[in-house]
């Protein structure tokens, strides 16, 4: 019996003091020095969104380039896709296995890091004063500056626009619509025709983020719909938000073959629809343009066109808005090899880098100055980051502009509008709740 | 054929052995036979402790934190998280769908599972018995994650099997986006893991049911006992253990389900699918609220102790022998 006890008091010891140092947490690390010369040896991490096809070689290949260059360093890649980056990240961070150079968002997804010191200051690499700076688009370098620091190397520039077929357009005989309610009524004429007006796919919920957003920044004033994506200075009680909901449920029930069973559908199914010359339009990020009209597809380059989401009639918002922000990287704070980190990314950055990253087939346009020309890129994406850098304000993504909390709140609130599940005022409701909750 | 009460363990293999006066060494021996023993059973004990009591004990202790994965500071709230599961709605939605999952799989996977066995061991021909049961274990060959995503594409509202199937046979109205809508999705996944998981509990109860001496049931035939009674005579109380295991086994996977509703629905739409599995997730890996998502593991951890305390207490019961 007493040894019993002794064995059980040590059993509890034992837990308790498990317990206690999974409790202490933090990663404590050195902090890392952007501007050392780098040391040409060891492994260098990277968690990239490539993962797969078209866009998985790029990565691959700039990493063989690089360990030819620097035979004494070994690039390892962690290639997830957009949807597995996002768990993949989160798993690594709270095990404190981040690698030494990891894919980022902007707003709340990079702040995140940033505020947990996970993030290197960049200031003196990359800064707008630097050489390497310099070769960056001003407003791409901004979206990752907090407080006058710079964290972020913008990779490539994104933005959102409806991407039609233009041979569909022409053999129905519409028009490119001007206003929202011009593409609801080109809906009918193209269904009638045998075309799905537009395709559109929701299981994975970002999808109706992505019109939602677009929709608030041409309904809601934009200093108000700035504020409301922080809670603590939200109030998510502008009418505007009311009347977008109500426009995306009117595009989804009019003008998609699903309708309310639209949740059921993956985006990419959607895709294919208009690459497989089924669907007339389909709502796409400026990185799905060259996948859209890849070799194979029915819908050609040349029958490929895009315009930017109508603006509504009588909206109060920003009419001039695009939805969209660039995607870049952020060097681990606590790497030992945050200069080795620092010198790979400028090299993924060179002119050539940036013109093979914005040509087909990756597309992805580049946000080093002059990369995306008309000779380096396809037209469709040429035309689209034109529109972007011509915006009168970008708008972050919803899903990632916000916290996690509110952003999971649109995203069920999204998918219940869809089905018919609630309306849009409890929908608002619902993300106000999460709003008020999160602050 | 016997009912026994299980014999009772024997307090120490000695005990069996005849007595003999101990001699002046034994306690020495003893003590490095126990040691000996002790060493023979230490790797399991870490490899346990490390791989399954540890984490327990972590999750336990994360459960009571308030957790900031990105600057890692961990903040003592105590049974706060516990105080928000109890006013958290979709946690109860989760664990309702649950036990839907458990219900509807007890009636597929162990009822519907024991009479499709007994039918399938009462075809006389060989071969047809054993292509049966090779037709109907093959699902259960097949990893979740892939029938979950051969079955998201069965019910894809356009491109769907399941769609073009009701409508080639003029039930067209019946066509729905079975995944897409919060009534049905639910439902939709549930049906899609009785067909994943029927042909190995089906597996299971034939074994069981060809344990039963053939004698039992060629008695009963001469008596003029018919099929059904026989099944409820003689089928039905001989394969009690394997139901109470399959019992036990069914409702312990209904409460860890995960797999099957990530591929399908990720919880969706609208929370509608979640269960507990995929909230603690979502908690955890969406919200970033990782303590939160520790107290839903803790509760899950608690259902399925509860299912295994149960599944020893029927252990210790009386069991057949013949």
């Amino acid at each position: 019996m007493h040894a019993q006890r002794i064995t059980a008091a040590a059993a509890l010891a034992a837990a308790s003091a498990l317990v206690l140092a999974g409790c202490a947490g933090g990663n404590a690390a050195p902090a890392a020095d952007v501007t050392d010369e780098p040391e040409y040896s060891g492994t260098l991490s990277i968690l990239t969104k490539f993962g797969g096809d078209p866009l998985g070689p790029y990565f691959e290949n700039l990493a063989a380039e690089y360990e030819e260059l620097h035979p004494d360093v070994k690039v390892e890649l962690i290639q997830e896709t957009d949807q597995s980056v996002k768990d993949k990240t989160k798993t690594l961070t709270a095990s404190g296995a981040l690698p030494d150079i990891y894919f980022t968002w902007t707003g709340n997804w990079a702040q995140n890091f940033i505020d947990g010191g996970l993030a290197a200051d960049l200031t003196e690499a990359i800064g707008p004063d630097t050489e390497w700076g310099k070769s960056f688009g001003e407003a791409s370098l901004s979206a990752f500056e907090v407080d006058g620091k710079y964290f972020g190397i913008p990779l490539y520039n994104n933005g959102k626009f409806m991407g039609y077929n233009t041979a569909i357009f022409d053999e129905v005989g519409i028009e490119v619509p001007t206003t929202f309610e011009e593409l609801i009524d080109s809906c009918a004429p193209l269904r009638a025709a045998g075309y799905e007006p537009i395709a559109f796919g929701n299981k994975d919920g970002w999808p109706a983020l992505h019109y939602l957003q677009q929709l608030f920044a041409y309904n809601v004033p934009g200093d108000v719909l700035h504020d409301d994506f922080t809670p603590a200075t939200a109030t998510l009680d502008d009418p505007g938000y009311v009347a977008a909901l109500e426009q995306f449920k009117t595009l989804v029930d009019e003008c998609t073959d699903t309708g309310t069973g639209t949740n059921g559908v993956l985006y990419t199914t959607a895709q294919e629809a208009l690459a497989g010359g089924r669907a007339a339009m389909y709502y796409q990020e400026i990185l799905e343009f060259d996948t859209v009209t890849a070799e194979g597809n029915a819908l050609t380059p040349e029958d490929f066109g895009i315009f930017q989401l109508p603006v509504p009639e009588g909206a109060k918002g920003e009419p001039g808005a695009i939805e969209g922000s660039p995607e870049g990287y952020l060097i681990n704070a606590k790497s030992p090899r945050a200069a080795l980190a620092v010198d790979f990314m400028k090299f993924a950055t060179t002119p050539e880098s940036a013109t093979t990253l914005s040509s087909p087939p990756y597309g992805q346009p580049s946000t080093v100055v002059g990369a995306v020309t008309p000779e380096t890129s396809s037209v469709a994406v040429f035309d689209g980051i034109t529109k972007v850098n011509e915006a009168s304000d970008l708008v972050i993504w919803l899903d990632t502009v916000t916290v996690p909390e509110v952003a999971d709140a649109w995203l069920a609130g999204g998918e219940a509008l869809i089905s018919g599940g609630s309306t849009p005022e409890e929908v608002l409701e619902s993300v106000r709740n999460a709003s008020d909750a999160a602050e | 054929m016997l009912l026994t009460q299980q014999s009772r363990p024997v307090e120490g293999v000695t005990a069996a052995l005849p007595a003999v006066a101990p001699s002046p060494r034994a306690p020495k021996r003893i003590t490095a036979r126990r040691l000996a023993g002790l060493a023979w059973i230490l790797p399991a004990v870490v490899v346990l402790a490390v791989f399954v009591y540890l984490p327990l004990a972590q999750n336990l202790g994360f459960s009571t934190l308030e957790w900031d994965i990105y600057s890692g500071t961990q903040e003592f709230i105590g049974a706060e998280n516990y105080q928000r599961l109890v006013a958290d709605p979709i946690f109860w939605s989760s664990l309702w769908n649950n036990i839907l999952y458990a219900v509807v799989s007890l009636a597929f996977q162990v009822f519907g599972a024991i009479v499709l066995a007994a039918v399938i061991e009462s075809i006389r021909h060989d071969r047809w018995r054993r292509g049966l049961r090779a037709i109907y274990f093959v699902p259960s060959a097949i990893s979740l994650t892939v029938a979950g995503l051969l079955f998201y594409f069965i019910y894809e509202p356009n491109l769907g099997l399941l769609n073009h199937a009701l409508d080639a046979i003029g039930l067209g109205a019946w066509a729905q986006p079975w995944l897409g809508q919060e009534s049905t999705a639910m439902m939709a996944i549930i049906v899609m893991s009785q067909w994943q998981g029927f042909g190995y509990s089906t597996l299971l109860f034939a074994v069981a049911i060809q344990r039963i001496p053939s004698e039992l049931y060629e008695a009963a035939a001469i008596d003029g006992i018919g099929a059904v009674r026989r099944f409820f005579t003689i089928t039905l109380p001989l394969v009690r253990e394997m139901t109470g295991l399959m019992i036990i086994v069914t409702i312990s996977g209904a409460f860890q389900v995960f797999n099957e509703v990530m591929v399908m629905t990720s919880g969706g739409p609208n929370n509608s699918t979640q269960v507990l599995g995929t909230w603690l997730y979502r908690n955890g890996f969406v919200r970033n609220d990782f303590g939160y998502a520790a107290a839903i593991a803790t509760i899950i951890f608690v259902i399925t102790l509860a299912i295994a305390l149960v599944q020893l207490w029927i252990n210790r019961r009386r069991r057949v022998e013949w």
